[in-house]
């Protein structure tokens, strides 16, 4: 964003923000001058024995000098000048920004109990326990403390893998064994590597074999090419650097694996990998652009807007945040749904339900053509699909 | 053989459509220019960012230029005052005037510092919206996440998790705790029934207050009335009115008959339109009103900025799909809390198919095109692609657990 002749218009206001400050001392050095003048002339009048000017004469000078110098006028000029700045610079701003994003805001109560719930949660999620704790404490929603326990966990693991101890890891990792397996997760079998090449690799060849026996034999069923690879490194111990599995060694694997666990640590909570917090709130930021156009055609129904089931206009927003397959029916552009289903046609052409009734006139056996291509499909052949 | 003239012009666009795009600012090189606008477009809604900071350095050099004015003129008026002195008094009204024009100096000079200090912070805005760019866009939102929380805890007045959050993060100057705490005065007086700082507010900020034709003032006269009317001081209620009411009868007449009957009905009273007067609800509604204000004057929004930002990620995810119970973990709609906020909302539209393969996550579109298998399950080309490499070309259909032959699948073509 070109945000230019933004800061072009901000230095204008600093510079007459300047010129209007050294103005204002301008001005009181001036008045203060012209008086402590007048002191001194009725001073010297008194101490000097020559004819003496009447002290009320200098007070009628002095009048007349400030009077001449027009203080206030003098600063008027300036103010002006700064005002017409600071005026423009926020018109500016309204021009170039979204002066009011609320505009397509629904006038709905958030229940504050379930947001300050979920902020907390995002606080514990991302790690900022103390942060968290504060909000706690300050918000009364005392109940969401219990969340903070788990977290408070992986991000123990993930600590100690950072100092390469696997310890609290494997533990983990031991305890949750039926469930991961269930999940279809080998993440155990990969901590076990890892635990394995970093005793071969500081040239303990008789402890990894005796860790290999006692870790490695319950993945023999699933993991066999695995396990077999892991054991010809025994060949090469405390030189695996110079052997054919050198990549092993590679310190990404701490870094994916310490990820890994993040995700199924967080999977087996029952929780999403990413604070639902941070994804809303990016979906929101990409969304409201389009909301926010779609309230300048809108003007006038406000109260349509505030009742409306469904958005009027797609919203444009990353993959990322795509997170069910919406299957649009090319023809009546209906979402399909459980009652209007998306069917595939004989052509491989795909089309919701309605529409082929539509299409085959109620008739389940009289053939029709697809609309995208020359073949001719019959009702009974459609088959429902499901994404 | 003659190329398809279909497949000729693509080509042809394709290329020239290259240099242009090669020619770009080199800064942005690589980044698909749907990104940038992206980017641009969500800049776009941070006008509160930068106008709240330029409010505050707005008024504090109002509010300089103003104490300027009053003291010169009052230097000035007290010289024309001075007529037919002795002239040990002239000597001694002359010494008062330069010692209140040192005295206006040294505090010309302290504001010239707030208003050096308030600067640098919008300037600090302006840096930081400039420096968003694709390199560092997840860390920058981090960092809008973090303003836009610290911004509801300031308005729920949760002072000390704002205050936390951005010292730990290190953003103090791109949020507005200081301009706060302002409001936290008038708020924690209103929360004990004490009018007397909501109206030096209001006194501060009159002109403003006035051009936006704002009854705050009055709404606030009205509850001292009533205090007065419910501690039967009749007498001084009266007399309130007539100084403080009688100003806004010509805008506000039926209220202010309204309140006054409460003389007739005293606080006790079941009469249901005067009652509500007197409940203690009144104080709330009092700051709720003043909240509004406060954010009106400073330009912010009057939700927070967390509430705007939820509906619009809400009513962007909101899809009927989020409600099964197969619903991913990876999608918020799957919590109930967040269900409960979307409850109210739209759902999104869409007017293309967008499909998500099941066992990979990844866009099924034309690169990735979405195969069938003979039970009507879809997943991508991918997915499938690699499961029958891995399983001497069986696939087993992950929801139904049936298992086939990769050469049973079938190509869909979603349009």
């Amino acid at each position: 964003m070109d945000l230019n002749n933004i800061k072009d218009a901000f230095d204008r206001v600093t510079k007459k923000q300047k010129v209007s400050s050294s103005k204002s001392q301008e001005v009181i050095e001036q008045m203060s001058q012209e008086i402590e003048q007048a002191l001194s002339g009725i001073q010297s009048a008194t101490n000097s024995t020559s004819p003496q000017p009447d002290h009320n004469l200098i007070l009628t000078e002095l009048k007349a000098k400030l009077k001449e110098i027009a203080p206030l006028g003098q600063l008027e000029g300036t103010q002006k000048e700064l005002n017409l700045a600071l005026s423009k610079y926020i018109k500016l701003l309204e021009k170039h920004f979204n002066p009011d994003i609320s505009r397509s805001y629904r006038n709905v109560d958030f229940d504050l109990h379930t947001v300050n719930q979920i902020i907390a949660s995002h606080f514990y999620r991302e790690g900022m326990f103390d942060i968290g704790d504060c909000f706690v404490n300050e918000a009364h929603e005392e109940s969401v403390v219990d969340r903070k326990t788990h977290f408070l966990e992986m991000y123990q693991i993930l600590e100690s893998m950072k100092s390469r101890d696997l310890g609290p890891a494997l533990k983990w990792a031991t305890t949750n064994h039926e469930k991961l397996q269930q999940s279809g997760s080998d993440i155990e079998l990969k901590l076990h590597r890892l635990q394995f090449m970093e005793i071969l690799q500081h040239g303990r060849r008789d402890e990894a074999l005796k860790y290999a026996r006692a870790y490695f034999s319950p993945f023999a069923n699933q993991h066999l090419p695995e396990i077999q690879k892991l054991m010809a490194c025994l060949l090469w111990a405390g030189k695996i650097e110079s052997s054919p599995y050198s990549e092993l060694l590679s310190p990404t694997h701490w870094a994916k694996l310490a990820h890994e666990l993040a995700q199924q640590f967080c999977n087996l909570l029952g929780e999403s990998y990413q604070s639902p917090l941070s994804i809303t709130i990016a979906a929101g930021v990409q969304g409201l652009p389009t909301l926010l156009k779609l309230m300048n055609v809108m003007t006038g129904k406000k109260h349509e807007w505030q009742s409306m089931k469904q958005l009027p206009v797609p919203i444009d927003i990353d993959q990322e945040f795509q997170f069910h397959s919406i299957f649009v029916c090319p023809v009546s552009r209906d979402q399909a749904s459980e009652e209007n289903p998306p069917m595939l046609m004989s052509c491989g052409h795909v089309l919701c339900k309605q529409s082929i009734t539509k299409l085959s006139k109620n008739n389940s056996t009289r053939p029709f053509k697809c609309p995208y291509c020359p073949t001719e499909v019959e009702v009974g052949q459609c088959r429902r699909l499901y994404f | 053989m003659e190329p398809l003239a279909n497949g000729n012009s693509t080509v042809a666009t394709a290329t020239t459509a290259s240099p242009t795009a090669t020619s770009l600012p080199s800064l942005h090189a690589g980044v698909p220019s749907s990104k940038l606008s992206q980017l641009t477009d969500s800049l776009k809604l941070e006008h509160q960012f930068l106008r709240v900071p330029f409010e505050h350095y707005k008024k504090t050099i109002r509010a300089n230029h103003r104490a300027v004015e009053k003291e010169v003129s009052a230097v000035m008026s007290g010289l024309s005052d001075a007529a037919d002195l002795s002239q040990d008094d002239a000597v001694q009204h002359l010494n008062s005037l330069v010692s209140r024009l040192q005295g206006l100096k040294r505090k010309l000079e302290d504001g010239s510092r707030a208003e050096h200090l308030q600067a640098q912070r919008c300037r600090a805005r302006l840096d930081h919206l400039e420096s968003a760019d694709a390199d560092n866009i997840s860390e920058w939102n981090n960092t809008r996440l973090k303003r836009i929380l610290v911004d509801y805890m300031l308005r729920m007045s949760y002072y000390d998790t704002a205050t936390k959050l951005a010292e730990t993060s290190s953003i103090q100057d791109l949020v507005d705790i200081e301009i706060f705490y302002e409001a936290k005065k008038v708020i924690d007086a209103l929360q004990n029934k004490e009018v007397a700082p909501a109206l030096a507010w209001c006194a501060e900020n009159k002109s403003r207050l006035k051009k936006a034709k704002s009854k705050f003032e009055f709404q606030l006269r009205l509850q001292e009335f009533i205090e007065l009317v419910r501690s039967d001081n009749n007498v001084r209620a009266v007399m309130y009115a007539r100084k403080y009411l009688a100003p806004w009868a010509a805008t506000y007449m039926k209220e202010l008959q309204k309140v006054f009957a409460t003389l007739a009905f005293t606080s006790n009273t079941g009469c249901e339109i005067y009652k509500v007067l007197f409940e203690p609800k009144q104080w709330d509604y009092l700051m709720d009103q003043f909240k509004q204000e406060f954010c009106r004057l400073y330009g912010m929004t009057m939700e927070p900025l967390l509430n705007i930002y939820l509906q619009a990620g809400l009513s962007a995810l909101k899809t009927p799909f989020c409600y099964e119970d197969d619903c991913t973990k990876e999608d918020p709609l799957s919590q109930e809390s967040f269900r409960k906020l979307a409850m109210p909302l739209p759902f999104s539209k869409q007017h293309h198919s967008k499909l998500v393969c099941y066992i990979t996550k990844d866009l099924m579109d034309t690169e990735n095109p979405p195969l069938v298998l003979p039970n009507g399950y879809v997943y991508s080309t991918k997915a499938l692609e690699e499961m029958a490499t891995n399983n001497n070309g069986k696939i087993t259909c992950p929801r139904t657990g049936l298992v086939y032959n990769y050469t049973e699948v079938t190509k869909a073509y979603i349009s």
